[in-house]
């Protein structure tokens, strides 16, 4: 098969029953921001605004490049962006400006 | 990915950089989920931000309610491996119960006080002298929150994903655990809807222990099927 038809026949996620390193037993932690978006899918699936499977897809669709590059949650709210822009549930421009504003609340106080 | 570059394009690419951190401008705390920020700690990276901000705007656009992240965030928390725990030891005690869990295992936790959160299946599959079962999600996470908790990390990276259909005897080997040739090993793969537990063989030897002393012998990795439930020799049950 060629490099193009083994991308066709199978998509990024899809990665089951290819050769892979040995597992290690590793564990941790989320952070609060991790466990807030881990919440806040669950709370866009309950409203049907995003479901599992629509996240999952969305992780995918960031292609095999940025999904390596992702941590497991930064991934996650990255296809929620996309996905809501999708929607028209959110549009990038206010997103833009939301985080600009959220950024300027944790500035950093001056040295005294 | 065309949604991807217009994010970028849009967003805070060439026109509107990145958020900076000014610090001249004041902290507001308007964020009810953080605590303000300790005066050494560094500020919240890129995608804190991002999730902060979309939490936010789902806030004001009233799609979402301003406590329900809160909510969700106990319920999380209030999900950890005691609860299968819990199923497994009576589920080991009590046959009736057991009968009902292998039926259907959401009806069963659910009889049992355990809420299932999400709209899933749950499959609960019973390890026998013949069957030993693993479970595991090869396309992304999928696992049964609502009675473990969130999986570990390996269960979520590829080398476990991506060999633990092909070649699961080495997989399980990696954990130390050793199935005879002549017992089958089914490996179940989870979907967004539908998820696994594994209800483990009850180790011989307990056959006069309480619910409460089988219980202490139950591990999350037994439930995914990574490892047996054994009876330390010594133990002091």
């Amino acid at each position: 098969m060629t490099q193009t038809e083994q991308f066709v026949n199978q998509l990024p996620n899809d990665i089951g029953g290819l050769p892979a390193d040995r597992v290690v037993q590793t564990d941790n932690v989320l952070e609060p921001w991790e466990k807030r978006c881990h919440a806040l899918a669950d709370v866009l699936d309950f409203h049907k605004i995003l479901s599992t499977e629509e996240k999952r897809r969305g992780v995918e669709s960031l292609g095999s490049d940025l999904v390596a590059k992702l941590t497991y949650y930064e991934r996650w709210i990255v296809a929620f962006a996309n996905i809501l822009f999708q929607k028209q549930v959110l549009y990038p421009d206010e997103l833009a400006k939301k985080m600009k504003e959220v950024a300027a609340r944790y500035s950093v106080n001056p040295t005294p | 990915m065309a949604y991807a570059s217009r994010f970028l394009k849009l967003g805070w690419s060439k026109t509107n950089p990145m958020p900076t951190y000014d610090p001249h401008d004041s902290y507001h705390h308007h964020d009810p989920l953080a605590h303000p920020p300790a005066p050494d700690a560094a500020p919240p990276g890129y995608y804190e931000i991002m999730e902060t901000a979309i939490r936010e705007l789902l806030v004001e656009k009233k799609l979402i309610g301003p406590g329900e992240i809160r909510r969700q965030i106990e319920v999380l928390d209030s999900r950890t491996p005691a609860l299968g725990v819990k199923v497994v030891a009576r589920a080991w005690f009590d046959a009736a119960f057991r009968s009902r869990l292998l039926a259907n295992g959401r009806v069963a936790c659910e009889e049992f006080g355990i809420s299932f959160y999400d709209d899933t299946e749950l499959i609960v599959l019973e390890n026998t002298e013949k069957v030993h079962n693993l479970i595991v999600c090869t396309l992304c996470s999928c696992y049964p929150r609502p009675v473990l908790g969130l999986p570990p990390d390996w269960y979520k990276a590829k080398p476990y994903r991506a060999r633990a259909i092909k070649e699961p005897r080495a997989v399980l080997a990696e954990f130390g655990t050793i199935i005879p040739d002549d017992v089958e090993i089914r490996v179940s793969d989870s979907t967004s809807v539908v998820r696994y537990l594994v209800l483990p063989r009850r180790p011989e030897g307990t056959e006069a222990f309480t619910e409460e002393q089988l219980a202490a012998l139950v591990t999350r990795d037994a439930m995914i099927g990574v490892v047996p439930v054994i009876l330390e020799t010594g133990s002091p049950l």
